[in-house]
């Protein structure tokens, strides 16, 4: 009886942080709805017609709908090149024996501990002077740099986990050491793949500090920066629904392909974590 | 936010080597300070009547502007004045938030644009820039005609004080746009729902705020998250008690600066606010809008703030507000300076980069900006005031706009400003800090300033500061 | 087989190193370099000061004040984030009393769990903070609206409170990431091991400190460097979300926003710098550290 009573407490418990972690998200898409008297009115109040008005108002007005694309844009291309980028040398390093590779190795893995902030007064300085302040491209190898001693470190052990024997037959088949990599490794690796490709995109769609620093044109603002402006400017006119609105529309994609996919991301993330 | 799975293992010998590495392909990439600098050619073009600052025609035009609560219609105003005015000329006008972050790296590179509206949170730091020798001399746009009338220069279309405002080590470096003047501000209509009216003594304030309270509203409410809000009226007041001899000794930094008498008092007045419980609740955490907004809502009768709030604030106003700004009161009856008297100074700050690639260009755009014609515009759409002659002659001003003119007007010579903000930003940081810890009584008006005067101690004593003195 | 392998790896690597070397190592390099420097960011060139930088940090109130946050936090922060999701970790796996199964709904309190993890911390300031405000915030008028009035207040604005306020957003967003990082390892747990405790009369608590807790252990350690690193960030938050931003009276500071605000709003990028560099060398020192202890318990438990 009493471990049944438990039980039921635990559940409440269980129960308690689900609503704690929805709440808020709820709240948001209430609010994203509400006039600004009725914002300012009460927190629980119900909008008396929902505004959708306010979602147009951030997708035009506030560019969130540009500021999306924007982001789309940098963080699929970065994404593409640090996994070329990544999984080729994280496969040189495991599967060759070359002089330095240790070196390049420890080198690639230390950038992991170094906080981003010691280099961002420099990198503001590379980067303006190869003239790509405020590009696209500019973005994408940045983010790409940065994403790579992850990407590296965690497929350096999964290149390790391969057998050999599948590459030397691939060799003995007249495989050159190009086709052996895109044509027998990259697939074989495709776990390992999605996993980090997922953390990748996880952490390159957070970046904020970044583009903070290196993408000053209101034009190429990504999602981050957008939201944080019209934060800003909504301090210069008050528009509180429309910073709701603003917020919902940048969470939404994110969200709804995680509901879409989460049984395969959630197994992405863990299979690489937990070995 | 997003963790790597797996923990990340390099011993610290090994981390050491890999920056041994680091410091080697350093070497290699080149130092960041060696930067920039390439001299941009100058576009010319003739000198005649028409065009005496011998603009180039068919040059292009580049702005950047800070888009405040001002907005950007008087900047593209004058974007079109220029365009009439130079037929082969576009305008490229780009309005930003966040004008350092934008810029810093364009005048670093050598770069700039040909105009900037150097404004708002995050602007670049202009006496540096003209100490790093990166602002364009604006003497020759003072002393060309003006737009309006050929027969008189630039300089004299302005309002006394600009120029000096613009004024650094000699030259004169930036032009500002709008006379900023700061008050109390409070609703007329609501005041005479109640048959209040606004107190000329501090004794009065608070006495009018045990009336107000005891009506159900709060007296005061402040834009908490930004101390500094309150820092105006609490300055004012001292400069108000002690004169302009107060003001002086703060800004050069004197010893004891902080606790003079007039100081002291104004802290405590303010302070009085507190422990009467005058405040609305939770004012210290809202932001500038939110405070606003309550305010607006009828939920406090004073809110503190420069002449910019009702152009801020006219997208939420209720219709028949009718707000008002008025100098803070006297606080004592020997004070140095008149009821009227007010801080005021100017701001939106335009400036041409020396190293702008159309700096005849740049000049020429900020004599359309200060024409009559724009300066009136500005007076409609942004509800202040320009600091040109004449702007609000025959204008309809809104309830807040005449206020402010007229206050000006009651101000007469009375007008002062404290320069420490611009030039000591760690200090001024460090007063809004403590008096933010003022407005919410955990630290009284002593302690308040000895706080304060060891922070401007430390940049008194601080060599690697440029000081300087009024 | 050895046929063109040099040629490939000088293909392969070429980009990737010089990717890296210009727009990571050469940064961190001159960052060293600027530490030692008076350079304002504006002027050509930049005087050698030597360690002058360093030893104004150390007299320097602000950041001071933002080490000690970021301390408290990194004391905080891992600690409660790691003991919230192995709590619901277990739950979730074992925390049924009958048969030692999850209870029902696990799946789903994985997936909604996991929603902070897919908000950037720019969306989780913005919304925090109007969870915050005072007078029309979600936080004042949930308590309000439980009955608990008497402990609202004005969140951001108190010292006590302003911190912990900026943590609790950082454990409520990777409370998540880290039950479906546990639960995963959990299950990994061979199930006669869990039957054979279960069969020895051994409970909940008792199964969990013996068996699940050590089997976890090294995805604990993970968890725990990795929440290190963002507990001695925190800039994001602090600066969209916080009175002042930084306060209320230094009260939030931390070192990412006091070097951010030296280097782009004083103009002290040489100063900036030093913190950076003085930043690598703790964040370097407390990962050895935090390796070195975690490793040493790892061995006394198994």
């Amino acid at each position: 009886m009493r471990r049944k009573a438990t039980d039921a407490v635990l559940h409440v418990v269980l129960l308690g942080w689900a609503a704690l972690v929805t709440l808020p998200l709820v709240w948001a898409v209430v609010s994203s709805l509400k006039t600004d008297a009725e914002i300012f009115a009460s927190p629980w109040s119900v909008p008396e017609a929902p505004q959708w008005d306010n979602w147009a108002r951030a997708w035009q007005e506030a560019h969130i709908g540009r500021y999306l694309l924007n982001t789309l844009i940098v963080v699929g291309g970065a994404l593409a090149l640090v996994m070329l980028l990544g999984s080729l040398t994280a496969y040189c390093l495991a599967r060759y024996e070359f002089r330095g590779n240790r070196l390049i190795y420890y080198a690639l893995v230390a950038g992991m501990l170094f906080p981003v902030f010691l280099a961002l007064v420099p990198l503001f300085f590379v980067v303006d002077q190869l003239g790509m302040l405020g590009t696209y491209h500019g973005l994408i190898l940045v983010y790409a740099a940065y994403a790579l001693p992850f990407t590296v470190f965690f497929l350096h052990a999964f290149f390790r986990g391969l057998p050999t024997a599948v590459t030397e037959a691939a060799f003995l088949d007249g495989c050159s050491h190009t086709a052996a990599f895109f044509k027998v490794m990259l697939p074989m690796a495709r776990p390992g793949m999605v996993s980090v490709g997922i953390f990748n995109f996880l952490g390159l769609w957070n970046q904020y500090l970044l583009p903070l620093v290196l993408n000053p044109d209101p034009d190429r603002y990504v999602l981050a920066q957008g939201l944080a402006a019209l934060a800003v400017s909504q301090g210069y006119r008050s528009d509180f629904s429309g910073l709701f609105a603003g917020l919902i529309i940048a969470i939404l994609p994110v969200l709804a392909a995680y509901v879409l996919f989460q049984r395969q991301i959630r197994s992405g993330l863990t299979a690489g974590a937990v070995r | 936010m997003t963790p790597p799975p797996t923990r990340p293992s390099p011993t610290r010998r090994t981390l050491l080597r890999g920056a041994t590495a680091a410091g080697a392909a350093g070497l290699l990439s080149g130092c960041v300070t060696a930067g920039g600098g390439d001299d941009t050619e100058e576009a010319t073009g003739a000198v005649t009547d028409e065009n005496p600052l011998g603009v180039p025609d068919d040059t292009g035009l580049e702005v950047v502007m800070f888009n405040g609560g001002y907005g950007q219609a008087y900047t593209e105003h004058a974007a079109e004045l220029y365009e009439e005015r130079h037929p082969g000329a576009e305008v490229d006008h780009q309005g930003v938030q966040r004008v350092g972050e934008t810029l810093q790296p364009r005048f670093v590179a050598g770069e700039p644009p040909d105009v900037v509206d150097n404004t708002g949170a995050g602007r670049l730091d202009l006496a540096q820039l003209a100490a790093s020798g990166q602002l364009h001399d604006l003497a020759e746009l003072l002393d060309a005609p003006s737009l309006d009338d050929p027969a008189v220069p630039v300089r004299d279309t302005l309002m006394p004080g600009v120029v000096a405002d613009g004024t650094l080590d000699g030259a004169v470096r930036f032009l500002n746009y709008s006379s900023v003047l700061w008050g109390v501000w409070y609703s007329t209509s609501l005041f005479e729902a109640h048959g209040w009216a606004y107190p000329e003594t501090w004794d009065d304030m608070l006495a009018l705020c045990e009336e107000i309270g005891q009506a159900g509203i709060a007296p005061w409410t402040w834009q908490g998250k930004f101390p500094e809000y309150m820092v105006d009226p609490l300055q004012s007041l001292a400069a108000k008690t002690g004169g302009i001899e107060l003001v002086e000794n703060i800004d050069n930094l004197e010893a004891d600066a902080w606790r003079q008498d007039g100081m002291l008092a104004a802290a405590d007045a303010i302070h009085r606010l507190v422990t009467g419980g005058h405040i609305m609740a939770g004012s210290e955490a809202l932001s500038h809008t939110e405070a606003q907004n309550a305010w607006s809502n009828g939920e406090a009768a004073f809110i503190p703030c420069g002449s910019w709030l009702e152009g801020e604030q006219q997208e939420v106003t209720p219709e028949g507000f009718d707000m008002v700004m008025a100098p803070v009161p006297d606080l004592t009856a020997a004070d140095a300076m008149p009821f009227g008297a007010l801080q005021g100074s100017s701001s939106e700050s335009f400036l041409v980069p020396a190293q702008a690639a159309n700096p005849r260009g740049g000049l020429d755009y900020l004599r359309c900006l200060f024409s009559l014609d724009v300066a009136r515009g500005f007076t409609e759409t942004a509800k202040a005031l320009p600091v040109v002659r004449g702007a609000t002659d025959g204008v309809e001003m809104s309830t807040g706009l005449a206020s402010v003119a007229a206050a000006v007007e009651a101000a007469g010579e009375h007008v002062f400003g404290y320069k420490y903000r611009l030039w000591y930003a760690p200090l001024a940081k460090a007063v809004d800090d403590a008096t933010g810890e003022l407005l919410t009584g955990r630290l009284d008006p002593e302690a308040w300033a000895d706080r304060i005067q060891t922070a401007a101690d430390d940049v008194a004593a601080d060599d690697s500061i440029t000081k300087h003195r009024r | 087989m050895r046929h063109g392998k040099n040629r490939f790896l000088i293909g392969a690597l070429a980009a990737p190193l010089l990717l890296y070397g210009v727009f990571v190592v050469s940064p961190y390099a001159q960052a060293f370099y600027l530490a030692f420097t008076d350079w304002n960011g504006l002027a050509g060139q930049a005087d050698n000061v030597g360690f002058a930088n360093f030893t104004a940090l150390w007299s320097d109130g602000l950041f001071l004040a933002a080490l000690r946050n970021n301390g408290l936090m990194l004391l905080a922060v891992p600690l409660l984030t790691i003991v919230l999701a192995l709590f619901f970790a277990a739950l979730l796996t074992m925390g049924r009393s009958d048969r030692h199964g999850g209870f029902r709904g696990s799946g789903a309190y994985r997936i909604v769990y996991f929603f902070p993890q897919l908000l950037s911390v720019a969306i989780l300031g913005v919304l925090f903070q109007f969870v915050y405000t005072p007078n029309n915030g979600l936080l004042n008028g949930l308590l309000e609206a439980l009955g608990l009035g008497s402990l609202t207040r004005s969140w951001l604005a108190e010292p006590a409170w302003a911190l912990p306020a900026v943590m609790a957003v950082m454990v409520w967003a990777a409370v998540g990431f880290y039950v479906v990082l546990f639960a995963a390892a959990m299950e990994s747990i061979p199930r006669d091991v869990l039957e054979a405790a279960r069969l020895d009369g051994a409970g909940r608590l008792t199964t969990f400190r013996r068996i699940t807790l050590p089997f976890v252990w090294d995805t604990v350690q993970v968890a725990y460097v990795y929440l290190g690193i963002l507990a001695l960030d925190g800039f994001a938050l602090v600066q969209i979300m916080t009175v002042g931003p930084g306060g209320p009276d230094n009260a939030t500071e931390v070192v990412g926003l006091t070097l951010y605000r030296a280097a782009f709003t004083y103009g002290e990028f040489g100063y900036a710098s030093a913190m950076g560099v003085t930043l690598f060398f703790i964040t370097l020192t407390l990962t050895a550290l935090a390796l070195r202890a975690t490793r040493r318990e790892r061995v006394e438990i198994a």
